[in-house]
Parts: structure tokens; C-alpha cells; sequence
């Protein structure tokens, strides 16, 4: 009967108010998840003919110049898909994307990838992250370094022989990698490269023409 | 430890059925540090072993190692408290037992394989049966179902030993909990060619373990560990427990957000990522608070005598609610706004937060809850802390912070000239990975990390003779 | 500035609600807030009434 019956100390309070919240909580995350996942799902190839920007473009992406610009009304940089350029010499088909896509994917994972390099950001930070490796300005060196001709010949021999093509200290093992293995890697990374990240990461290499004409970090 | 499951001072089998899992933990702990050392000297000395035992290959065994000794000893922990909460026997306790040596001879299989075979070509048999290559989710399909048995068995005798017993508050939040911990772990088990939707599913296990489920786990070992170490009122902790239920779940949740900043998902997770993640320290303050004060409340009221039935069970306990507020609440607030997260994502910053965090919160409390183990099967109704129990803590926690700091000013060095200066990049990564003060973060990291590796010696050498000292004692 | 123009890729319920500082969290916020001043209410009720 008292007054001085406090709710702040009434278990039963905060039992049926954690229940909501979790409760609550839970149904919003899947509200979400839906919108997400169907945000997230990848896009056609009729997407990519018609010009419609997807945030995860299909595998069919491989055959597209892909860049990363800033975009004024977003604020941050953006995948900017160009024109059609041949990837290893051809265009693929959808098919044939998807099953090349799928077995870089699968090989990034039985390589165990993610324990040295981060992508999209997560992983190991012992090596660079991967998010954007496909348009790296470096792999203009590495063309010549490696005796390539285009970019994807040069991560290949890269791929399959890190350790003598390395250019640091710090070397990426021989992760036994066959060629046709190698090849997929190169189209998950430049299909990675083609996410639309939000803006991560910012302002990728710009500061490293500066590096090379001798700035501040130049050894 | 090893003579505490031969001992006949228990009650019921479900606490020597603990005590197995804690034994299998500590040796998993020490293979986890010697993992961790392997990979620091790596960064320093990029020849060691190259080629032969890579840096992958030490970090993927030493956040398995991580992992599956804190789920070791979370299980131990929950068969040791069931029957003094339920007040029976578990109920299928042969069950059980079998459950715990299919599990470790599964875990023993799948840490050989990561040793020694490694790697497997890109081909579905290798996520069968080497290595699925997801961060901390690594084990092989062939194991993830396995466990997924094992652990349906566990919460089997969970479940029907609390329906058959004496309810409590503090069980009727474990049980829930448990049953969305282990729930989530389905979410970890399917392959996709979609990065995004990969690492979309892969957050639920990661995040929604250790910022939700995980840390209610540890709010009620906690209410348990004070009610059973201080004598601490059952009512009053109760109703904490609830609260901070409501807090971790309210805030943990959504505060899943904060990994959905740059995987590819719409950008309105900024904003839900940003607000409900920042609430998580507050649950982490309370859990502080709660601690301390009750701490500070039992001493007072039993006067000269020492309240406390078991110093360095408290003490760890004590260390676990700093360092979760620490390493959880404050390293985790620092990078969990999307516009500083836009830099620190995926540096050292995050191997900063990792450790003391996942140190702070978990690794503390289930060693505490190891020496209660030790307590209940030497039947000692007091444990003092000996001078082993003190530089075992001491040397952990001091070398485990030197490594956050280290890390935390390599994750800085990183932050301003890889990613803001340079912005990323193959060669931004290399240039701020060779700057001077960057190597010697590292080469502190490492002498911390043998620091640590010391206490972690003192700690076993303690917890295999301190039950014997007790007997003796009492 | 306080309403901002919408700037996601795709438009979608959440984008929507997501158009200006803080308005979706702070939307969220109080959905799940005010239910718990209903419960405290009721609590109080049940406790003093008795
Ligand atoms: C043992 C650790 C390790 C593993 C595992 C590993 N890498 Fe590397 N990787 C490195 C290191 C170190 C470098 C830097 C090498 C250098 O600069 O010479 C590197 C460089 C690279 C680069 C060039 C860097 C850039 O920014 O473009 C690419 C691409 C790459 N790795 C892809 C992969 C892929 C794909 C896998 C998985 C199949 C993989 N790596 C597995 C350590 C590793
Ligand atoms: C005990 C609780 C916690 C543990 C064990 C923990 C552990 C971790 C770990 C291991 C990672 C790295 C994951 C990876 O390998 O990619 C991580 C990332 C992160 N954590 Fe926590 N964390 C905890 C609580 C928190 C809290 C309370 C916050 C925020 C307030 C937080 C914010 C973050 C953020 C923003 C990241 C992403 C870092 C990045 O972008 O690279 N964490 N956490
Ligand atoms: C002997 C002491 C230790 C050493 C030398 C050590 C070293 C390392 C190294 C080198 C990495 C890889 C980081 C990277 O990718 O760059 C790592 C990762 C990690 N370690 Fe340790 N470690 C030690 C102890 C611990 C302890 C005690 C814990 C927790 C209880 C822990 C938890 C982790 C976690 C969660 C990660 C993943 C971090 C992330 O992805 O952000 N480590 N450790
Ligand atoms: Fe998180």
C-alpha cells in the first residue's frame, strides 16, 4: 500500500521492458536485414547494359573499365563503370563470369586470404588491404616488373609467385596457386573493386605520385 | 587443476564435468599465446618461417585457439553453476561427458589439418575438410556440424536440468541467452559468391556474439560469481541482471550497424551503426559500477573480517569489469563513429581494440571462474591468493595492456600516414608499416606479448598447486 | 541543410527515414522508449494499487 513503492527496483519492471527492447531490437534488425540483402544481392547483366548502378554489380562486371571517383552528391568516392574492355584478352559470358567469380571466391578462402590481408576492410592487417587492389596504381610497375602486358596478366604471375616477384621485405608466401585458380582471384578482386563501398577507402593513393617524385616518405 | 577432477569434493558430476572443460581450455590459452608470439615476430622478421609455418597460418590457429577456449571454458563455467543454481544433478550428464570428448578430439582433428596441411586447392572439398578461410570462423563444414551436435547435447542438458529445478533469475537468463548464442552460429555456415552478403552474415556470428550474447553470458556469470564469492544479495542482482540485459541487448543489436559502414550496404547504417554502438559502453559502465559497489558494500558490512570466500576469483573479476569497460566500452567507442571509422577500419587500431577487449571482457572472468572451479573440488571454504596468483594476474594483465598501447600507437602511425596522408593503397600500406615509431610499436607489442606469455606460465603453475595450498590451509 | 537531399544509390524506406542528422536513430530511439513509460506506468499501478 505504501507510496514509497519504488518501479526503478522492480525486477518485474526491468524483466518485461528487456523483453520489449530485445524483442524489439530483433524485429528491426530483420526489417533491415531484408532491405539490405536485397540492396546487397548482385545485379544482372541486363543492369550493366542499361547503366543501372547496383552497390554489387554482377560478375559480368569483369568486362568493364572499372574507376573510383569522387561523386559530388554522396560526398566520397564511388565505382564508376566505363566502357567494355577485354579481361584476359575476351568477354565473358554470364556464365562464364559467375564460374570464374566463383572459384577466385572460393579460392580466396581455401588460401585462407583473409589471415594476411583485410578485404572490404576486414581480416588480418599484415599485408595491404584488397578492397581496391584491381585499380592500384603499382600494378602499372608491376606490368613491367613481371614482363606483362596488361594488368591482369601481370597479378597473375604475381599470384602464382609472390615470393620472388615481391617488392618488400615483407613477402607473400607461395600459396601454391594454379593458373586457373590465379585467374579467378583476379576477377574476385576486380569485382570487389566495383562494390560500392560508401567511400572506404578515402582518397585511395592519392598520395602516392607524391611519394614517388620523392616526397616526404621516399626512401 | 588436474588433480581437482580426480577429487571427490564435489557434489555432483556436473561440476567435475566443468572442470574438464577448464583443463582443456588453459592448454588451449597457452597455444593460442605461442600462436600470437609466432605472428608478432613475423611483422618484425618477415623470414621467419616462411614459407613453411606464414603468418596466416599462426593467426587463423590463434584466434581459433581464442575462440574455442573461451566456448571451452563458457561451457565449463555453465555445467559447473547449473546444479548450485538448479540445485540437481544435470540430467544427462553421460551424455555429456561423451559430447566433451567428441568435441575435443574434433577440435584436436581440425587444429592438426590447420597445422599441417594448412591450405587446399580452391575447391569445395577444401571448406569441407581444411579450412573455410572466414576470420574466426575458419573451422571446416565437417566440424561446424559436429559442433553444432555438441552443442544442441549441452543445451539439451542445460534446458531440461533448469525445466526439473530451481529457477532463478540468473538461469532464466542464461537459458534464453545460451539459446541465441548458439542459434547464431548458423548464420557462419553457408558459402556465397557475394563478398557483401558473405561478410553481411559472417558480422552476425562475430558481432552479435561478443556485443550481445557473449557479454550477457558474462553479466551472468558475473550475478553468479558475486552472489557465490561475496555473498552478494540475490534480489539486487537480479535486478541489475535484467538492466543490463536490456542495455547490452537494446544497444548490442543494432550496434551491429557499425560493421555495415563499408561492406557494400546502404549508407543509412551510418547512422544506426553510429548511435546504437555508441550506447554499448553504457551497459558496460553499470556492469562496472555493480561490481564495485557490491564489492565495496559486502566488505564494509562484514567488518574485519574478510568477506570474501575466494581472492583471486574476485580479483580477476574485478580486472574483468575494468577491463571490459576499457577495452569494450572505450577502444571499441574510439573507432565506432563511421567518420573516424572511415580510417581506422582495418588497421592496427583494430587489433588494439581486439586484444584488450576480448582480453577484458572474457578472458579475465572465465579465469576467475576457473579458481572457483578449484575452490569447489578442493571443498576449501576460503582461497587466498598466493604469491603465484599475483604475478599471474599482474604480469597478464600488464602485458596484455602494454600490447593494446603499442598497438594503439602503430594503429595511429597507420591511421594518419597510410590512410589519411597517403590514402591507402599498396605502397601507402608499406610506407607507414616501415616508419620507424610504426617497427617500434611492434617490437614493444612483441616484449609485451612474452610479458604476457610469463604471467600466462605463473597462472597454470598457480592454478595446479593453489587447490592443494587451500586444503591445507582450511 | 537540415533535411538533406536524398543520396544513397538506392531509395528505400530507411534511406528515407535516413534524411537528416540523426533522424532515423532518434526515430528508433523513442519507438522503443515510449512503450517503457507505459510499462512503468502499469508497474506502478500494480504495485500501489495492491
Ligand atoms: C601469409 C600472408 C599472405 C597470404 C595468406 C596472402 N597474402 Fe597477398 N600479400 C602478402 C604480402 C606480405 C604482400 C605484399 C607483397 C609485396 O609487396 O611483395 C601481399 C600482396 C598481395 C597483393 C598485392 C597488393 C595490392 O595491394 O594489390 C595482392 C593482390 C595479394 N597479395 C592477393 C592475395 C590473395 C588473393 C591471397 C589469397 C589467395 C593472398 N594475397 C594471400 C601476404 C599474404
Ligand atoms: C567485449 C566486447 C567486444 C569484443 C570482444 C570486441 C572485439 C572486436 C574484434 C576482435 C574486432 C575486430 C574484428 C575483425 O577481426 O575484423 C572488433 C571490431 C570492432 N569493434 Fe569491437 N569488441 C567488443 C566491443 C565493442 C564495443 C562496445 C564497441 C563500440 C562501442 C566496438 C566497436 C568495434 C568496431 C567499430 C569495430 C570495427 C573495427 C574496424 O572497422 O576495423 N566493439 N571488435
Ligand atoms: C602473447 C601474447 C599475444 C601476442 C604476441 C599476440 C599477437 C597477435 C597478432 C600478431 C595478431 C595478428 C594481428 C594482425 O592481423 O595484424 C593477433 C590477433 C588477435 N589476437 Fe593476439 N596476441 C597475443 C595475445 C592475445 C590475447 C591474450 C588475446 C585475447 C584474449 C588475443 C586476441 C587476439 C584477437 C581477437 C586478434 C584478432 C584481432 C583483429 O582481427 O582485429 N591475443 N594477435
Ligand atoms: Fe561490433
Amino acid at each position: 500500500m505504501s507510496q514509497n513503492q519504488s518501479v526503478w527496483t522492480s525486477i518485474r519492471f526491468w524483466r518485461q521492458s528487456a523483453a520489449w527492447v530485445t524483442g524489439f531490437a530483433v524485429i528491426l534488425l530483420i526489417l533491415l536485414t531484408f532491405d539490405t540483402i536485397g540492396q546487397i544481392t548482385m545485379g544482372t547483366d541486363a543492369d550493366l547494359k542499361n547503366g543501372i548502378t547496383k552497390r554489387v554489380p554482377a560478375p559480368t562486371v569483369i568486362n568493364y573499365h572499372i574507376d573510383y571517383k569522387y561523386d559530388q552528391k554522396r560526398g566520397h568516392e564511388v565505382p564508376v563503370i566505363g566502357k567494355k574492355e577485354p579481361f584476359f584478352g575476351k568477354e565473358w559470358s554470364p556464365k562464364e563470369a559467375k564460374e570464374l567469380l566463383h572459384l577466385g571466391k572460393l579460392t580466396s578462402q581455401a588460401k585462407n586470404c583473409m589471415n594476411c590481408h583485410t578485404l572490404l576492410g576486414n581480416g588480418a592487417y599484415y599485408a595491404p588491404d584488397l578492397t581496391k587492389a584491381w585499380i592500384d596504381p603499382k600494378w602499372k610497375d608491376m606490368i613491367a616488373m613481371t614482363g606483362s602486358k596488361t594488368k591482369e596478366e601481370a597479378m597473375v604471375k604475381f599470384l602464382m609467385d609472390p615470393s620472388n616477384n615481391a617488392t618488400h621485405g615483407r613477402r607473400m608466401p607461395n600459396l601454391k596457386i594454379t593458373k586457373d585458380e590465379a585467374m579467378g582471384l583476379v576477377a574476385f578482386l576486380k569485382h570487389m573493386s566495383s562494390i560500392d563501398t560508401n567511400g572506404f577507402p578515402r582518397g585511395f593513393s592519392k598520395g602516392v605520385e607524391e611519394f614517388k617524385a620523392g616526397g616526404t616518405y621516399a626512401h | 587443476m588436474l588433480t581437482s577432477i580426480k577429487n571427490n569434493n564435489f557434489k555432483y558430476e556436473s561440476q567435475k564435468l566443468g572442470m574438464m572443460y577448464f583443463r582443456v581450455a588453459i592448454v588451449l590459452f597457452g597455444a593460442q599465446l605461442l600462436m600470437g608470439l609466432i605472428a608478432a615476430i613475423q611483422f618484425l622478421v618477415p623470414g621467419f618461417l616462411f614459407e613453411v609455418f606464414d603468418f596466416s597460418v599462426a593467426r587463423m590457429v590463434h584466434i581459433n585457439a581464442l575462440v574455442v577456449w573461451m566456448l571451452f571454458a563458457m561451457i565449463g563455467s555453465v555445467y559447473y553453476m547449473l546444479p548450485d543454481e538448479t540445485g540437481i544433478e544435470t540430467v544427462g550428464i553421460k551424455l555429456g561427458k561423451l559430447a566433451f570428448w567428441v568435441l575435443t578430439a574434433a577440435i584436436v582433428v581440425v587444429v592438426l589439418v590447420y597445422i599441417f596441411i594448412q591450405i587446399g586447392p580452391g575447391k569445395e572439398s577444401t571448406i569441407w575438410l581444411i579450412n573455410e578461410g572466414r576470420e574466426y570462423l575458419e573451422a571446416p563444414r565437417w566440424a561446424d556440424i559436429g559442433i553444432v551436435v555438441v552443442i544442441l547435447i549441452f543445451y539439451y542438458n542445460v534446458f531440461f536440468t533448469f525445466i526439473k529445478g530451481r529457477k532463478t533469475g540468473i538461469m532464466t537468463v542464461m537459458v534464453a541467452n545460451l539459446l541465441a548464442l548458439a542459434g547464431l552460429y548458423l548464420a557462419g555456415m553457408f558459402f556465397t559468391d557475394n563478398i557483401s552478403i558473405d561478410q553481411y552474415w559472417w558480422w552476425w556470428v562475430i558481432h552479435l556474439w561478443v556485443e550481445a550474447t557473449w557479454e550477457v553470458f558474462v553479466g551472468t556469470l558475473a550475478a553468479y560469481a558475486l552472489v557465490k564469492i561475496i555473498g552478494a544479495k540475490r534480489e539486487i542482482v537480479e535486478m541489475w541482471l535484467w538492466i543490463e540485459v536490456l542495455m547490452l541487448f537494446g544497444s548490442g543489436i543494432l550496434g551491429l550497424g557499425h560493421h555495415y559502414f563499408w561492406i557494400g550496404t546502404p549508407e543509412y547504417w551510418w547512422e544506426i551503426g553510429a548511435l546504437f554502438s555508441s550506447l554499448e559502453p553504457v551497459p558496460l559502465v553499470a556492469m562496472f559500477v555493480h561490481v564495485l559497489y557490491d564489492w565495496g558494500k559486502e566488505q564494509g558490512e562484514s567488518g574485519s573480517k574478510p568477506a570474501i570466500t575466494n581472492t583471486p576469483a574476485m580479483a580477476w573479476i574485478v580486472t574483468n569489469a575494468f577491463g571490459n569497460f576499457l577495452g569494450a566500452g572505450i577502444w571499441g567507442f574510439f573507432h565506432t563513429l563511421p567518420q573516424v571509422n572511415i580510417y581506422t577500419h582495418g588497421t592496427q587500431f583494430t587489433a588494439a581494440h581486439g586484444h584488450l577487449a576480448f582480453f577484458g571482457a572474457y578472458a579475465t572472468i572465465l579465469i576467475g571462474m576457473m579458481y572457483l572451479g578449484i575452490q569447489g573440488s578442493v571443498g576449501a571454504k576460503r582461497m587466498k591468493a598466493t604469491f603465484k596468483s599475483k604475478m599471474a594476474i599482474f604480469l597478464i594483465t600488464f602485458g596484455v595492456l602494454g600490447m593494446t598501447v603499442a598497438l594503439t600507437i602503430a594503429g595511429y602511425e597507420q591511421v594518419l600516414i597510410e590512410r589519411a596522408e597517403l590514402g591507402g593503397g599498396w605502397d601507402a600500406f608499406f610506407t607507414a608499416q616501415n616508419l620507424p615509431w610504426y617497427v617500434q610499436a611492434q617490437v614493444w607489442r612483441t616484449i609485451m606479448g612474452v610479458v604476457t606469455f610469463i604471467g600466462f606460465v605463473y597462472l597454470v603453475w598457480d592454478l595446479l598447486t593453489i587447490g592443494k595450498q587451500a586444503q591445507a590451509e582450511n | 541543410m537540415l533535411f538533406e537531399k536524398f543520396t544513397d544509390v538506392v531509395p528505400s524506406f530507411w534511406g528515407w527515414l535516413n534524411q537528416g542528422p540523426l533522424t532515423l536513430t532518434i526515430f528508433l530511439h523513442t519507438i522503443i522508449i515510449l512503450p517503457m513509460i507505459w510499462l512503468y506506468f502499469k508497474e506502478k499501478k500494480r504495485l500501489n494499487g495492491k
